[in-house]
């Protein structure tokens, strides 16, 4: 169980002495509780507590991580069901499945390999590769790896052909798929054997947990599961108790993340199953596709899930048109906390009038307390009106400053010369008359 | 030994709302729809206890929205699809509703007068026997203007009429009131506002099963994740208990993801992101799922493909 | 059947009698009888206004809301929840004694000084008497050290400094009490070390031997970001002998701490704001002083609270880095000033003692108010809030203590309001509204023609047209509700609490839709702060045993519409207390006892400082506090009773009219 701020501070000294950084033992205990500091900062700490405080951290779903030679990717570790509640932490890894014995492999892989999308920002590609063992396992084991450094699968029953080719892998985290009540002996001696991590599958959760606590007997650690099920409906279901016991009634032996193959029922369902098992607490999702129109979409998707949400929301900076501006039309100006960006866009959109309205990068903050921070200022809304080449998209060089930054408008002329600045309304509400009005 | 799974008890659950009246309800459907009865988070009936029949929760429904004049700024896409029905939108329903459609939306625009208003909604109740669900224009003074002639001529379809907001609420729940239509309230993303609305239109005298809340989702790539958690959040809150959240929820993945440069755009987009018409279909189809994963009731959607997509899905899920 | 009631009111000894038939309202059978019995909330059992004592006959009451049983054991009874079933003999007690009875205002306590104040033990400022021996041509001693001698022969003050300033005047002084001089010195050094060898300086010099116990002042400060309160302390006495209060000059050049930190940091600004708030305190010391009949220059101490940004401002030091992340304050807590340095028009020696913050958002102000309120020696867990401009908040007992601010605004302390005003002669502080004809009942302050409306009034009146229904629970205003004075004014709806004919100004004094929304806002905050500061530290706030309130809005705050606006929170309503300015009577302690300087230093390094826009809950708390009470109605149970009552009355009326 997490422990709050005030039964943390119980435990510490109580000196308010400083030497971890913070001013009280109470902001060093709630930034403990917010798991934003190690314990080990207070050195004063009795191993009581410490041996107490460790118990409380251990996370209910383990952090599994899977490397290569030079890229890794973690997944697990997750605390919550729901993403409202703190955020999901880890994205699960999206793989791509290649059959051993497709003459094409190495050239399917090396193109899937090189696909990089950019989301605002951030560039996106696949996470690793998971070789179905259909022909000879090793060779396309050397065939992929020449052509991908990201981390493997392995789709193999027999023990022998596993061996050899993660003798292939030495050094690296590969997942071997799959055991099951009739080979996990095996497999889990090969996995120890190899530091690999082994995905362990049944059709049931309680032959599951019987299964990966023979396993773990056996000495490996390092598991990933396999749900089964035949539809949506069952695979929510499943996964969703499995999440729960773990999560809920802290039992340790569902306690790791979960595999998903999205083209079980047909590559045409690919996409929707794909974006439930995102939603829904999958650790890897593995297609059978490597379609950018789809997997474009399915990585916005989870970023968007696993976006935090706690962190302020904002909306992207630009220039937003509302009610197709013409060039004649006026230009808004305001930050980017989606809350004042949505009161802003939403008043001028119901009233039909057409604006530009310009989106400043304020950090996530309001009008005023952007304004406060320093966020909002003069200088930051004349870079936002010439990076984003306002001037070309208007014939009249007008801005309209929100009401509550009038101080600003003198400095703002002095930014933009050339440009006429008006001070609208301090509240969106009074936008449209505004426009109406003062700006005819 | 067999694992006990935790269960979550809940004491609340969503409302189930009819839409639409046959004629011996004193409407012209020939088809009506019931949604929400949800006991449990969406499609978790595990957590439920043993149901019977009529207390089963109601599958969620898709609705195709059709426009009243030809809209000028849809996606290539779809009008492609559509094509010359969607200047005549009676033709415009039935082919939606040959697509698949549960009911219809349609969405009036800042060119029509009252007159047109009221022609195109008869014209389009004529054309098919689904309930049907129509939205202002989406200017408070125009949406009055248009909504109430409108609720007035249809008196006893059970209509949702739409869209009601925090400043523009009082006019168009008082015409529902009196001429026995719901209405649909929408807020801006935002557990707090989605609530307070409700309340709102509650405090009115709005009868509570005749009410829609629509907590605006975003779409893929753009605000989808305060969407999908604002209705996890409401859910949640309604199956605690708090009556002023059980409301079936109406989201609009279709106008939401077909506004994105994603969909509506062929040319000039950077090639990783694959063929424009899967892509576009996979935008508004995972929009659509994700909202569907998270407890929408009505899901608006605008291409075919994307209804038959969804509604595979909406089938899977209820059949755990 | 008819009965025969009798009324005897408190100020006329002849009752009044009338004839009225069974089940006949009191109210209505007083009218009758032509005596007006005062109904402000419309006759519905809201106000408790109407309350009668029964003294003889039969009656049944409807409802005794309001009442407490002793109340009904003695007899009282609501006139207009009550019918008469039989003869009566009925007592019309006057208006105040009926409103004491009521259980929901809460008035600020008188300032007492301190239990066990010693003048001699607890202050760090003493007047005594210096006999010296005259000079001669045999003694040839220097006048100052002539004047040490003493110190240390005569009062065993080993080191005494002072000023050049009154080196110059020194010669005349004992020359003119003929060597016999009142010194006022000021000990901290001594006192607070225990040790006799520290510096003692020498305030002032006055010629003979004044009594001893003749007043020896000192003037306490609170520097809110909207109201400068100030305290001219009699230091031998410990009374308060003058409490003045008014605007900070500042507000013409901001309404909050950040506009004027803005405004600081231009050219001459922070020297302009600087000038400002010591115009308004030197004027205040003037009005105080007047008002005893003594002199600004006779002021020996000086003790200062409020806010960083404040106390910046005030010693001109330049407050920029307060607004700009990490938030870093130039100084939490100044070494002690001279009144000379600091600009104030009291002795210059006078000393400042300019009261220790914790960090750029929670000051002095906040520190002083923990050490008058005593949250930081409570047993128990308890909540201190200060409805100012800042929302500073504070929750905590003896073990630990967190604090936080938020972004309120001015509008409690009548600011950015329309018709807002301070809690002076004629403000309206409290109102009340009939919900039939929505007419309003108010009280002014000083009782003549309304000027403006309070802190206190504006939380009535808010909470009076929400539950009559003139404000939906967003605060729209409801143009359709059946008055003329419910009205589309130049920011939407509004509504006039007083014509023109009836106020001060002629003009109509208005709730406006933006007041409303400013109100609205100053709420939320505030209650949102002390959730989500509750919430973060894990502490639920049922289990808060105590809620402290202060504020510089008025001498009274009804708790019940504080409740029903959802500024407080929906508990038993003996749990709060009000306590007025909190920050000034901090001051006013550490000015009388040194100890209590120790102490409020010790606060200050124990509170932990909780910024509250480090995640989004402060943002979902605001937004759902951002209604009438609250988004969840299930937080206010009280207010969710008061609704369905009115709703219950609603529906009966609207029955009875069909």
């Amino acid at each position: 169980m997490a422990l709050s701020g005030i039964q943390i501070y119980k435990m510490l000294p109580q000196t308010n002495c400083k030497e971890c950084g913070f001013p009280t033992c109470l902001a060093f205990a709630m930034k403990l509780a917010a798991k934003q500091v190690e314990l080990g900062s207070c050195p004063y700490v009795s191993e009581e507590s410490k041996k107490q405080l460790a118990e409380s951290a251990a996370p209910p779903i383990r952090l599994i991580t899977l490397r290569a030679n030079g890229t890794e990717i973690k997944v697990g570790n997750e605390v919550v069901m729901f993403r409202h509640e703190k955020t999901f932490y880890n994205k699960p890894g999206l793989f791509l499945r290649v059959k051993a014995s497709d003459p094409d492999l190495a050239k399917k892989v090396a193109a899937a390999d090189a696909y990089k999308v950019n989301y605002v920002g951030m560039d996106f590609t696949l996470d690793g590769y998971a070789i179905e063992a259909d022909s000879d396992l090793s060779a396309a084991v050397k065939a992929v790896r020449d052509v991908t450094k990201r981390p493997l699968m392995l789709i193999a029953n027999d023990v022998t052909l596993l061996d050899s080719s993660l003798g292939l892998l030495a050094g690296e985290g590969t997942l071997i798929y799959a055991g099951d009540s009739s080979n996990y002996e095996s497999l889990a001696d090969v996995a120890k054997k190899h530091k690999a991590t082994l995905v362990i599958k049944s059709d049931s959760l309680d032959d599951l947990a019987d299964l990966t606590q023979k396993v773990q007997a056996k000495g490996v650690e390092d598991m990933v599961l396999d749900l089964g099920g035949k539809n949506l409906g069952e695979w929510l279901t499943r996964s969703t108790q499995a999440r729960r016991l773990a999560l809920k009634s802290n039992f340790k032996p569902l306690g790791y993340p979960t595999i998903f193959f999205a083209a079980q029922n047909g590559v045409e369902k690919e996409a929707v199953y794909a974006a439930q098992a995102i939603a829904k607490y999958a650790g890897f999702v593995v297609l059978d596709t490597f379609a950018p129109e789809m997997i474009y979409p399915l990585l916005v998707l989870r970023e968007n899930i696993y976006t935090d949400p706690q962190k302020p929301i904002q909306v992207q900076p630009g220039v937003y048109e509302i009610n197709s501006p013409k060039p004649e039309s006026p230009v808004l100006v305001t930050t980017n906390f989606s809350i004042t960006y949505f009161a802003v866009a939403n008043e001028v959109e119901g009233s039909g009038l057409p604006a530009w309205l310009v989106v400043t990068d304020a950090e996530g903050m309001s009008v005023l307390t952007a304004w406060a921070a320093g966020k909002f200022d003069a200088e930051r809304i004349a870079k936002a009106i010439k990076g984003f080449n306002v001037a070309d998209k208007v014939s009249k060089k007008r801005i309209v400053l929100p009401g509550h930054v009038a101080v600003l408008s003198g400095e703002v002329e002095e930014e933009l010369p050339g440009w006429e600045v008006r001070v609208g309304p301090r509240e969106a509400v009074d936008l449209p008359a505004f426009m109406k009005q003062a700006l005819n | 030994m067999p694992i006990e799974i935790p269960k979550d008890k809940w004491p609340g659950s969503i409302k189930s709302i009819t839409i639409g009246a046959t004629s011996a309800e004193g409407g012209t459907r020939a088809k009506i729809i019931t949604i929400g009865g949800g006991t449990t988070m969406p499609y978790l009936q595990f957590d439920a206890p043993v149901l019977s029949g009529d207390e089963a929760p109601n599958k969620p429904v898709i609705a195709i929205e059709i426009k009243s004049h030809k809209p000028e700024d849809w996606s290539p896409l779809l009008a492609e699809v559509w094509g010359e029905a969607m200047s005549d939108p009676a033709e415009w329903a039935k082919k939606a509703e040959e697509a698949g459609a549960d009911l219809i939306v349609l969405a009036l625009t800042v060119d029509d007068s009252a007159e047109d208003a009221v022609r195109v909604v008869k014209s389009v109740l004529s054309a098919t026997g689904l309930p049907l669900i129509v939205w202002g224009p989406g200017q408070a003074e125009k949406d009055n203007e248009l909504l109430v002639p409108v609720s007035e001529a249809t008196k006893g379809e059970k209509l949702v009429l739409g869209i009601c907001e925090d400043k523009n609420y009082r006019t168009i729940v008082a015409t529902a009131m009196a001429n026995g239509h719901l209405v649909q309230a929408r807020a801006p993303m935002d557990v707090n506002l989605s609530k307070q609305l409700n309340i709102l239109i509650s405090d009115m005298g709005m009868p509570k099963d005749r009410i829609l809340m629509d907590p605006t989702t975003g779409a893929l790539g753009y605000g989808i994740e305060y969407g999908y958690s604002v209705m996890e959040r409401l859910r949640l809150a309604a199956l605690q208990g708090d009556a002023m959240t059980q409301f079936p929820m109406i989201v609009t993945p279709g106008f939401e993801a077909w506004k994105t440069k994603e969909s509506k755009v062929g040319e000039g987009v950077p090639e990783a992101w694959g063929d424009w018409t899967a892509r576009a279909i996979n935008w508004e189809t995972i929009t659509a799922t994700a909202l569907v994963e998270s407890g929408a009731d009505i899901v608006v959607l605008r291409h075919p493909e994307s209804v038959k997509r969804v509604k595979g899905a909406i089938e899977e899920l209820i059949t755990a | 059947m008819q009965h025969t009631i009798s009324f005897t009111q408190h100020d006329k000894p002849t009752p009044i009698v009338a004839q009225v038939p069974t089940n006949t309202l009191l109210a209505d059978a007083a009218h009758i009888a032509g005596i007006d019995i005062g109904q402000p909330c419309g006759g519905q059992g809201r106000c408790g206004r109407c309350a009668v004592q029964v003294t003889g006959g039969t009656v049944r009451r409807r409802s005794t809301l309001r009442l407490s049983p002793a109340d009904v054991e003695q007899g009282y009874a609501l006139a207009c929840q009550t019918v008469v079933e039989g003869d009566v003999s009925i007592f019309v007690p006057p208006q105040e004694k009926i409103e004491r009875r009521l259980t929901t205002d809460r008035v600020v306590a008188e300032v007492t000084v301190p239990e066990g104040y010693e003048y001699l033990q607890d202050q760090t400022v003493r007047r005594i008497h210096l006999e010296l021996t005259p000079p001669s041509m045999d003694d040839q001693t220097d006048d100052w050290s002539r004047l040490q001698i003493a110190f240390r022969q005569q009062q065993n003050m080993e080191r005494v400094t002072c000023s050049v300033d009154l080196l110059r005047k020194m010669g005349q002084v004992l020359r003119d009490g003929d060597w016999n001089v009142t010194a006022v010195v000021d000990v901290s050094n001594v006192i607070q070390s225990g040790e006799s060898n520290h510096t003692i300086q020498l305030i002032d010099l006055q010629p003979g031997l004044v009594d001893e116990y003749s007043p020896l002042w000192g003037i306490a400060i609170d520097i809110g970001t909207t109201t400068v309160s100030l305290w001219l302390v009699d230091l031998v006495t410990g009374r308060v002998r003058a409490q003045v209060a008014e605007y900070n000059g500042q507000i013409a050049r901001g309404e909050d701490v950040i506009s004027r930190i803005i405004y600081a940091s231009k050219n001459g600004g922070g020297q302009e704001l600087r000038q400002r708030v010591l115009d308004t305190i030197n004027s205040l010391l003037e009005t105080a002083c007047k008002r005893v009949n003594a002199k600004a220059g006779d002021v020996v101490k000086a003790t200062i609270a409020g806010n960083s940004t404040m106390m910046h401002l005030l010693l001109g030091i330049p407050a920029e880095n307060i607004r700009l992340s990490p938030f870093i304050t130039a100084v939490n807590h100044p070494p002690i000033l001279t009144a000379r340095a600091v600009g104030l028009n009291t002795n210059p020696e006078a000393s400042v003692d300019c009261l220790p913050g914790v960090a750029s958002y929670v000051g002095a102000d906040i520190t002083a108010g923990v050490l008058s309120s005593g949250v930081d020696v409570a047993d128990d867990v308890t909540l201190f809030l200060d409805v100012g401009t800042n929302g500073e908040t504070v929750l905590g007992n003896r073990d630990w203590l967190v604090t936080c601010a938020c972004s309120a605004g001015p509008a409690f302390e009548g600011a950015g309001v329309v018709n807002g005003m301070r809690a002076t002669q004629g403000a309206i502080e409290e109102v009340w509204i009939n919900s039939d004809t929505f007419e309003p009942t108010y009280r002014v302050i000083g009782g003549g023609k309304p000027k403006g409306i309070c802190g206190s009034g504006l939380i009535a009146l808010l909470s009076e047209a929400f539950i009559t229904g003139i404000l939906d629970k967003a605060g729209n205003v409801n143009l359709m509700a059946n008055s003329s004075r419910v009205r589309e004014g130049a920011h939407g709806g509004e509504y006039v609490v007083a014509w023109g004919t009836e106020s001060e100004s002629g003009e109509d004094i208005v709730l406006s839709r933006v007041d409303v929304d400013n109100l609205l806002r100053a709420k939320a905050a505030i209650y949102a702060g002390f959730t989500v500061l509750a919430e973060t530290v894990g502490i639920l706030l049922e289990s808060v045993s105590k809620v402290l309130v202060g504020g510089s809005f008025g001498k009274y705050i009804n708790v019940e519409k504080a409740v029903q606006i959802g500024l407080l929170p929906d508990m038993d309503w003996s749990r709060f207390e009000f306590l007025g300015n909190t920050s000034v009577k901090g001051a006013y302690y550490t000015l009388l006892d040194w100890r209590k300087r120790e102490r409020i230093t010790e606060i200050a390094k124990r509170m932990t400082y909780i910024e509250l826009s480090a995640d989004n809950s402060f943002y979902e708390a605001f937004t759902s506090a951002l209604f009438l009470p609250h988004t969840d109605l299930s937080k206010f149970p009280s207010v969710a009773e008061v609704l369905e009552n009115k709703q219950a009355d609603t529906e009966k009326s609207t029955h009875v009219d069909k």
